[in-house]
């Protein structure tokens, strides 16, 4: 059994040593800890605490970044081998359930940490850069790696459990937006709810609910390490539910994988039975990518009506907590509640198309059918179009409910939405939706990450001029006596945000895609 | 064998073909061509560059130097009009299994800008072509591979090109589906279309083809008709007599002939079977007039010929590129 895990283990490690790209994205996590650094000194800049603004921006994005791995790197460990029909072989091979889930997921673990391995030199700077001590950095990576382990077999067990990779990233993701979602969305209730509304008994499982969740939040035990040094252990209840949770998935996955495989091997899958789909999807469209899209990749008729439905039974939900506030019905949701359910569709709407972008083009790699397209009488562009169409209309429901609540709640709320921090949102969409797209052409499962990666260093680097750019012809047009300024300003952003910074990275796709076709 | 004039565009024609990736010549003044309306093969050792030559003339590569021309149009300055005169089926199995065959067909259809009223005719016609007509609502991830094969064929047939390029297509099949494959092949060429067909099973290129290309390390070694291939070069054909029964006088009465030069026995001999080697000048006709006289028991009279692996191995390089 150990020599199959060795085996499995050795040369996964190998493939990774191998490749090129995974070395240029621990240069990148390098480079992105330089860029933390230079944020951090002008933040702090004149102040003693330099070092803590630095390793606490380094650690908060370690805890992302390791979350969207277990999305997307993570998830991968056994599904990859089920998508690639080679779980059989393993079997064949002689290898044992543990062994397999040792070697497979232990050697995404080794390799994720020497991420967090990586940025430990440059991390300890923060000691010297004053604001924290050498204890607490200690402790932080220790809570950082407990979370990633966590993480890790978290995924494992949706890996094992799923049929496919793209499944067990749902299923992966699902678990992560409940738990972190959860303690947030139970404590605005009850605060909505207010003393008295709900029996006490319920209301007091309910207070505790969030407080249990939070054990394994990293985000709790950094703040405590990082601002409240002197009540935090180096070993922290998160370090040691998170190891005890890890391993309980750890077991059951490799406990269970046998008998959650054979299904797949059988080829039942889903609603698909004996060869024949029970849903038609009718006829093709004029724009034919655009169909198979919407339909095949990213999840039809079916999804499109779960994810409505899902929105209506949201807004329904913060209606309910908003009579119960006001004491009064009222259809438009205001303050806090329309704030909270605008913000929800914002950070679903971006997690969707950063999503869908990773796995469009990809989608016809790994099929192997992008030469077929390439033989279409269609132009690369055409085809980046239509694909674009398809998962755009997958995204109308989260869409159309932005433009419902704002049509709704609009007057109420626009005064306390910052319109700059909008346009800053969509070209930051944009922008990330185009590199998340190009990413997926070199690596499918660390597109996601690397992408909000990418979006962070530049939500800095290109919202600062892009503001620029509005704020100055709005102020030339003052001194010109124009009158509407701001669609100006906005139109002229738009424009040179797609000049310099869109349009490279489309003709970087399309240069890529024609390289895959070559191959 | 059709006959051509020499007004007859060829279907491709390639001329002075040069390829290099990173430094590796993988075509090196590749010229050769296919008329319209027949099968041509394409072999090659592994590495040959068979793949790349396809790749080529489906404008998916762009070759360094050299011309190719798909029925008049230079793939290079005129991509758009190849494509749509052409059919590819890569030697990979490139399909959106998720989909059912009709689901399928009907997207590359609507692909090409087929209008929706004629697709259900070619979609319909196609499936008939290809014998699937009773597994349209099958979802491609259920079918074994010989299906997927006769799915990926029906697929390139569905914009009614006049050329096919197939790449490997019956690598993986059982000899049952390869015959099938075989079949579907003929019907084709039968119905006016031109198949480029690449693949490694000689022994059915050399039934089915009217003409051969065999590609070595980036050369072309041979390319035409398959007759000119299979013919022993620099030999006097050797014929094959097979009689009924033993006849004991065969050979000396054989060897008594002016016409033929000399008389054996294959290994094994049973005393029916006989091989002549005619003298310069003497034809299959003058054969069979100078046997008609004999009181032979004759069954059959065949011309011998080299069996394509033997020609494909006297042209090709030992060893794997």
């Amino acid at each position: 059994m150990l020599n199959g895990a060795a085996a499995l283990f050795t040369w996964t490690l190998r493939m990774d040593n191998r490749y090129v790209h995974p070395h240029l994205v621990r240069a990148a996590f390098a480079l992105f800890i330089l860029f933390c650094l230079s944020m951090a000194t002008f933040d702090a800049f004149g102040t003693n605490r330099t070092g803590l603004v630095f390793f606490g921006l380094v650690c908060q994005l370690n805890v992302v970044l390791i979350a969207a791995a277990g999305v997307s790197y993570f998830v991968t460990a056994v599904s990859e081998e089920k998508d690639a029909g080679t779980f059989a072989l393993l079997q064949l091979a002689g290898l044992t359930p543990l062994a397999i889930t040792l070697g497979k997921s232990t050697s995404r673990l080794v390799s994720s940490l020497m991420l967090l391995v990586s940025q430990i030199p440059f991390t300890f700077l923060a000691v010297t850069l004053g604001g924290i001590r050498w204890q607490q950095v200690l402790a932080a990576w220790i809570c950082l790696a407990a979370w990633m382990i966590l993480v890790a077999n978290m995924a494992l067990l949706c890996s094992a459990r799923c049929n496919n990779s793209s499944r067990a990233a749902g299923a992966a993701g699902v678990i992560l937006l409940l738990w972190f979602g959860t303690p947030a969305a139970l404590r605005t209730t009850l605060a909505a709810l207010g003393p008295g509304t709900l029996p006490a008994g319920l209301t007091q499982t309910l207070t505790q609910l969030p407080l249990l969740l939070e054990i394994v939040s990293p985000w709790k035990q950094l703040d405590q390490i990082l601002h409240q040094w002197d009540s935090a252990d180096m070993l922290g209840s998160q370090f040691w539910v998170s190891l005890l949770l890890a391993t309980l998935c750890f077991a059951v996955s490799t406990l269970r994988l046998n008998a959650w495989t054979r299904p797949t091997e059988d080829g039942a899958a889903g609603q698909e039975q004996g060869g024949r789909r029970r849903w038609p999807v009718g006829r093709c469209w004029r724009l034919p990518l655009a169909w198979r899209d919407f339909h095949f990749f990213s999840g039809g008729r079916t999804l499109f009506m779960a994810r409505w439905l899902g929105w209506l039974l949201i807004y329904s939900t913060l209606i309910g907590i908003q009579h119960l506030q006001l004491k009064a019905w009222n259809w438009a949701l205001t303050g806090d509640c329309g704030l909270q359910m605008l913000l929800l569709l914002a950070v679903t709407l971006s997690i969707e198309c950063v999503l869908l972008a990773t796995g469009t083009l990809h989608s016809e790699l790994r099929q192997m059918t992008h030469s077929s397209l390439a033989m279409l009488p269609l132009s690369s562009t055409r085809i980046f179009i239509e694909k674009s169409i398809g998962c755009g209309l997958s995204v109308l429901p989260t869409l159309s409910w932005i433009g419902f609540v704002w049509l709704l709640s609009g007057g109420t709320l626009a005064n306390q939405i910052d319109g700059n921090l909008v346009l800053t949102w969509i070209l930051l969409l944009i922008f990330s939706t185009h590199v998340a797209a190009l990413l997926s052409l070199y690596t499918r499962w660390a597109a996601f990450p690397l992408t909000l990666l990418a979006t962070f260093v530049a939500f800095f680097v290109i919202a600062g001029p892009i503001l620029l750019i509005p704020s100055t012809v709005g102020m030339l047009a003052r001194t010109h006596n124009f009158q509407n300024s701001l669609p100006l300003a906005w139109a002229i952003t738009i424009f040179w945000t797609w000049v310099l910074l869109v349009l490279p990275i489309q003709l970087a796709i399309r240069e890529r895609w024609l390289v895959m076709v070559r191959k | 064998m059709l006959q051509y004039d020499r007004d007859t565009v060829p279907a491709i024609s390639v001329s002075k073909l040069s390829h290099a990736f990173r430094g590796h010549q993988a075509l090196n003044e590749v010229t050769f061509c296919v008329m319209p309306q027949t099968l041509h093969g394409f072999v090659g050792p592994n590495g040959a560059g068979k793949t790349t030559t396809l790749k080529v003339i489906c404008t998916l590569l762009k070759q360094n130097r050299g011309e190719v021309e798909v029925f008049g149009h230079n793939v290079r300055t005129d991509p758009a009009s190849v494509r749509r005169r052409i059919g590819y089926m890569p030697d990979h199995f490139s399909m959106y299994r998720q989909m059912t065959i009709t689901e399928y067909l009907d997207f590359f259809a609507a692909a090409y800008g087929l209008p929706l009223e004629r697709r259900d005719q070619v979609i319909s016609d196609v499936l008939t072509l290809t014998d699937m007509d009773g597994r349209r609502d099958d979802l491609i991830s259920g079918l074994s591979r010989g299906m997927q094969q006769r799915v990926s064929l029906a697929r390139v047939l569905v914009h009614d090109p006049d050329l096919l390029l197939l790449d490997e297509p019956a690598s993986g099949l059982d000899p049952r589906a390869r015959i099938e494959l075989m079949e579907i092949l003929r019907e084709l060429r039968r119905l006016g279309k031109t198949v480029l067909i690449s693949s490694h099973i000689l022994s059915e290129l050399s039934e089915l083809c009217d003409s051969v290309t065999i590609l070595d390390r980036g050369q072309v070694r041979f390319s035409g008709p398959m007759n000119l291939l299979l013919d022993v070069p620099g030999e006097q054909p050797l014929w094959t007599l097979r009689l009924l029964r033993p006849y004991p006088q065969a050979a000396d009465q054989l060897r008594g002939l002016q016409g033929i030069a000399e008389v054996s026995e294959p290994e094994f001999a049973t005393g029916q079977d006989f091989i002549l080697r005619l003298t310069e000048g003497t034809g299959g006709n003058d054969l069979l007039r100078m046997l008609a006289p004999l009181d032979l028991p004759i069954a059959s009279v065949a011309r011998q010929r080299r069996h394509l692996n033997d020609a494909f191995m006297d042209l090709t390089t030992r060893g794997v590129r």
